[in-house]
């Protein structure tokens, strides 16, 4: 919402000087002023010029050509205008000149002459509506000195941001009522005398409500011997004030009556009425209409139309019809001036992708009690133009629009909200000089009757906010308060998101954060099955970009565009991971399964080549330290890895993927990416990544820690080394020998895997160290070497194994 | 015979010599073993001594075995100095060379940021709750007072999953989630993912929050100016100061904009607060009574303050980020900063 100092001032006393307090002060109620400029900013480049000399075009015979001093220097102007005369003192516009008409000046030849500048007329210049010749100054003025200085034009303009509950400020008095509480001044309303004779209009025109949910009241006047001209210049002035072009005096006086009172108007052509008559329903299905844009619009029932005898010739509080509309031609006009229901106008506006004035206004509320002085106001203003008259009487159709009674305010509740100590008197006058009416009912109680166009006021919470608002809120004292000493347990999952996070990063992780939403080609590039749960993805019906287009069923994509990126940018060598959700989509209108998920990714080098170690490439047993490094941080214990069916993991490389098992539980899988996926998402370096489902590993970890007896014997070891089939798995070995029940063995890990020379061929050699411990006493070799040779025999026994030769 | 006699005292001389020379322990080992070794030079030179003349033969094996004894006292005696004296070489090492890298990985600077927020406000006594991200239009909007068809769903731009699904514009939409489950006293933090379709400069269409919700009998406006200035003063300084503004929510009443003193130019205006001096943090209010209604809470007992703030917003002026894509990007050279 624009408003300008200079239309301000036609309501209240304004002092021009204190723009600036008056614009922090209209912020710090509620009323958001973006920027303060001043509307003849673009006169910037206009100045003093005296004309030197005047001669004749060579090349034509109208123009001249004038030698014009401007102060610092003399330019060149070539010149139509026929007033001009030598001496003359002149509005000068230079190059770059911007005018309110929307020509922006530039240096150039006209018909082969050069032209520096401009001798600019008064309408030209947005100062009057003399186009006739160039606008003459006053002889004593300095060549050279600003124009605007000269003659002491400024007004400054705000832009207001406001809220949706304010449509009331959606007008010069509305704002100038803010304003007016603010310097405790009192508001002059425009007065209304209106003369109007001769035909009644009940004779000459009617108007018929179908739909009165939608249209709860219809009015209008008409004026005819209407002479269609530009409206005189203090009325273009208004609206040029504020940003609006004026088009013609009707168009304009409805345009400057929205901008005052902020009750949209229409002018009807009377005479392009059929039956010269109003009739406001529902649109028929089917039905088109031509807006007055010269848009072609098909209507839907729920749409309401303002039709005449005939047929629609507007689209209710949004925009005029084509077939209607005020032309050069036009001598007889109605006005309408009506109330029509916000969410019919909102649904309308946004089905058809319209949005005005109009329905910005109608869809947030209009003023119910202004539709008939807002009426009358243009009504005035119309029959004020040259030979027009005002018919007589209005009509004025309605149903009952809702009004809410008083609204009882109790002074200690709001104090209490508020954390205030205001009394009756207080609040009473503060409600009061926003022009609500207020009574006192008892010793702690006020009756409040809010005006009719604050239709945001309902409740006594509402008034309490006027109170804040009006008293300022930075006058309230900040206060602590009275909570008892409690604290719930914070959840299990959310706690282990955040050490998840911290033992990453201990790992030399990096966290990233990636969209929730992907491309839908993720699925395909993922290699996805058709049956793949990952497939059933979450639509955005309007998304921004296809990138953006579908909610993620798994990290690895957002992962992999990442580390594209970043190799993009020569960083080749990544460990990253981030913790978030994927979102599996369930039948219709039930809420997706969200599930947190952490994920990593590894590519490019495990160490660079430095002074101690040779660079060499990460592999699949990085990615797997890490998700075993993670685990055993968390205390979940036993983790399995086995490998993952190819069928199961389509996106990593088969035989080079693990599923990860807690009992017989998957929580995660490990791998690396499947060569094909890599291409798809344009990568050329081997990647491997992990997943695991946060809230399996959450409901996995033990709640408590109980701490063991430190080990008072010593412990043998004792290594094994046997030949096994290539492609078992070295983890049955491990599970065996724990499963032998033997309860000596601490611990065992496997230090050596050896492939080829000695060892024949689809066979591996696999070393491992077992180490003995006893709580209870030292233990004797020969009582380890017993329990050591049992368990080489069941591995040998149990694996078709062999022993090294 | 006088060859051989020359022979141990050369060998005598040079193993001192060598002696002598070593830098380190190793080395002293290494030349122990050489003279005096199984196969060392003085053994072979005892066993080689059969081939002198008899008479000659204890003279000489005298001499090697005084030798023999000396050097190896001599050997001792260097290992002993080498070993408690830093050697020459250890003592040089480069120690400019690069350590061997231990790299830790960093959190993102949104999760760091989150992290400062929840830190503070658990201290004042917030609980963390979360919420769905995929919300149904009743959460995010109806409940919330922002029915169907109401100019302040222009507020946010929604992303929508179907008529009743949408991405959450806002973490306010776990206020009633929270309600519907807790009876006061209610003291929650949600942060978390929201959504709106929007891209520039200063949007990404995911962005992070924090909302905070206090409900209880006498919670009061000045509370809710009480918090959040502690919560300002613990997030960026003592000295920013904070102005509080009207404003609309349709789930507060009153509502309010907080701003901040500018961190950048502490109030006289640069291109970051657009030359006003403020900047817009935190969204704020007292909870509206509709939204009580709507979880049955009684509107005449209780009143509760609620907040809501953005946390990229926060991190871009607590770190100078200019451009808020830069976090959804994850350029490591910008991560690694953090
Ligand atoms: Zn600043």
């Amino acid at each position: 919402m624009k408003v300008s100092l200079s239309w301000l001032n036609d309501y209240i006393p304004i002092d021009k000087e204190s723009y600036s307090n008056i614009a922090d002060s209209l912020t710090m109620v509620g009323l958001e002023v973006d920027s303060v400029t001043d509307r003849y900013d673009y006169l910037d480049s206009v100045v003093v010029g005296r004309i030197l000399n005047i001669k004749t075009h060579p090349n034509a015979e109208k123009l001249k050509v004038c030698d014009v001093d401007i102060g610092s220097r003399v330019i060149r102007i070539v010149c139509g205008a026929p007033n001009i005369y030598e001496d003359m003192v002149a509005p000068t516009a230079l190059q770059g000149t911007r005018f309110p008409e929307g020509y922006v000046l530039k240096k150039g030849r006209i018909r082969n002459e050069l032209s520096e500048g401009m001798l600019c007329s008064e309408a030209e210049l947005g100062l009057g509506t003399d186009r006739s010749g160039v606008m003459i100054l006053d002889q004593k003025q300095l060549t050279g000195n600003k124009l605007a200085k000269t003659l002491e034009l400024s007004d400054m303009v705000f832009e207001i941001d406001l809220t949706p509950n304010r449509p009331d400020c959606l007008s010069i008095i509305g704002l100038a009522r803010e304003i007016a509480a603010l310097q405790q001044t009192t508001i002059k309303y425009p007065e209304t005398l209106l003369s109007d004779s001769g035909d009644k209009i009940s004779d000459l025109t009617s108007i018929t409500i179908k739909a009165p949910d939608l249209c709860p009241r219809y009015s209008a006047r008409l004026v005819f011997d209407i002479n269609i001209a530009p409206s005189p210049f203090w009325l273009q002035d208004r609206l040029m004030s504020v940003g609006l072009r004026p088009i013609n005096n009707i168009v304009d006086i409805t345009n400057f009556v929205l901008m005052e009172t902020g009750q949209p108007l229409h002018a009807f052509d009377f005479d392009r009425l059929s039956d010269h008559r109003i009739v406001v329903r529902q649109a028929k299905k089917g039905e088109t209409f031509i807006t007055l844009d010269k848009k072609k619009h098909l209507l839907t029932p729920d749409m309401l139309m303002i039709c005449d005898g005939e047929k629609p010739v507007a689209l209710a509080g949004i925009m005029g019809g084509h077939n209607s509309e005020v032309t050069e031609s036009t001598t007889r006009v109605l006005i309408e001036s009506a109330y029509f229901t916000p969410v019919g106008i909102r649904k309308t506006s946004k089905k058809l992708g319209i949005s005005s004035e109009s329905s910005h206004r109608f869809e947030r509320g209009v003023d119910p009690g202004g539709i008939i002085t807002a009426l009358n106001r243009a009504a005035q203003l119309m029959s004020e133009l040259d030979g027009s008259s005002l018919i007589k009487g209005i009509i004025d159709k309605y149903s009952k629009i809702n009004n809410t009674g008083p609204i009882t305010l109790n002074v200690e509740h709001t104090n209490r909200l508020l954390g205030i100590s205001f009394d009756q008197d207080k609040i009473e006058n503060l409600l009061k000089s926003i022009e609500f009416n207020v009574e006192k009912t008892g010793n702690d109680e006020l009756a409040v009757v809010p005006p009719s166009f604050r239709v945001d006021i309902a409740r006594p919470v509402d008034l309490m906010e006027e109170i804040a608002r009006l008293s300022g809120y930075n006058n309230i004292p900040s206060t602590y308060p009275l909570i008892p000493a409690e604290a719930r347990h914070p959840e299990k999952q959310l706690r282990l998101k955040n050490r998840v996070k911290r033992i990453m990063t201990g790992f030399g992780f990096t966290e990233t954060i990636n969209y929730s939403f992907i491309n839908k080609l993720s699925c395909d590039r993922l290699r996805l099955e058709s049956a793949d749960q990952k497939r059933n993805m979450v639509d955005i019906l309007n998304p921004l970009t296809e990138e953006q287009a579908v909610m993620r069923t798994s990290l690895i994509p957002g992962l992999l565009e990442t580390i594209r990126r970043n190799i993009a940018q020569q960083i080749k060598s990544l460990r990253l991971f981030e913790v978030g959700k994927s979102y599996i989509g369930r039948e219709k209108d039930n809420l997706p399964e969200e599930i947190e998920m952490l994920a990593g990714i590894l590519t490019g080098s495990r160490t660079n080549a430095s002074w101690y170690s040779k660079e060499s490439d990460c592999n699949f047993f990085d990615i797997k330290g890490a998700v075993e490094g993670l685990l055993n941080r968390v205390k979940i214990d036993p983790i399995k890895f086995t490998c993952m069916p190819d069928n199961l993991c389509t996106y990593t490389r088969p035989g080079h993927t693990a599923q990860i098992l807690q009992e017989k539980k998957l929580i995660g899988l490990a791998g690396e990416i499947h060569p094909q996926v890599l291409r798809n998402f344009d990568l050329k370096q081997a990647a491997f990544i992990f997943e695991l489902d946060l809230k399996a590993i959450s409901d996995l970890i033990p709640l408590t820690i109980r701490s063991k007896q430190i080990p008072k014997f010593p412990s043998i070891s004792r290594d094994i080394t046997i030949i096994i089939n290539k492609d078992l798995e070295s983890s049955k070995l491990s599970e065996t020998i724990r499963k032998s029940g033997e309860k000596l063995i601490e611990n065992l890990y496997l230090f050596d895997v050896f492939e080829g020379n000695t060892i024949p061929q689809n066979k591996k050699s696999i070393s491992m160290r077992i180490t003995y411990r006893s709580k209870h006493k030292t233990l004797e070799d020969d009582e380890v070497n017993y329990i050591h040779k049992n368990i080489t025999d069941r591995l040998l026994k149990e694996f078709d194994a062999l022993l090294p030769a | 015979m006088e060859k051989v006699e020359k022979t141990i005292e050369q060998i005598y001389e040079e193993a001192f010599k060598e002696i002598k020379f070593a830098t380190d322990s190793e080395s002293i080992k290494a030349l122990s073993i050489r003279y005096l070794g199984r196969k060392g030079i003085i053994t072979n030179f005892l066993r080689n001594i059969s081939n002198l003349p008899p008479e000659k033969r204890p003279e000489v094996g005298k001499r090697v075995n005084e030798v023999k004894k000396s050097l190896d006292k001599a050997f001792k005696h260097a290992l002993k100095r080498l070993e408690t004296k830093p050697s020459q070489k250890d003592y040089r090492i480069d120690v400019s060379l690069p350590g061997r890298t231990i790299q830790q990985g960093s959190l993102h600077p949104i999760t760091q940021i989150t992290w400062q927020i929840c830190e503070i406000l658990e201290k004042i006594g917030f609980d963390i709750a979360e919420g769905p991200e995929v919300e149904t239009d009743h959460y995010n909007f109806e409940a919330l007072n922002i029915p169907k068809n109401h100019p302040a769903r222009d507020m946010q731009d929604t992303f929508y999953i179907s008529d009743n699904i949408v991405l959450r514009t806002h973490t306010s939409s776990i206020q009633v989630r929270i309600m519907e489950k807790l009876t006061p006293p209610v003291r929650v933090i949600a942060p978390g993912k929201v959504y709106r379709c929007d891209s520039d400069l200063t949007h990404t269409p995911m962005f992070h929050q924090v909302e905070g919700l206090m409900v209880d009998e006498g919670i009061s406006f000045g509370d809710l100016k009480g918090i959040l200035t502690t919560f300002i003063h613990h997030m960026f300084d003592e000295k920013t100061t904070l102005r509080f503004r009207p404003s609309f929510f349709p789930f507060t009443e009153p509502s309010a904009e907080v701003d901040i003193l500018c961190v950048m130019c502490r109030g006289k205006g640069c291109r970051v607060c657009s030359h006003t001096g403020w900047l817009e943090v935190i969204g704020a209010g007292m909870v509206h009574p509709a939204v009580f209604e709507n979880v049955g809470y009684d509107t005449t007992r209780y009143t509760g303050l609620a907040f809501g703030m953005g946390v990229e917003r926060i991190a871009m002026l607590k770190y100078g980020i200019d451009d808020i894509r830069k976090f959804f990007e994850n350029d490591s050279r910008f991560l690694r900063q953090f």
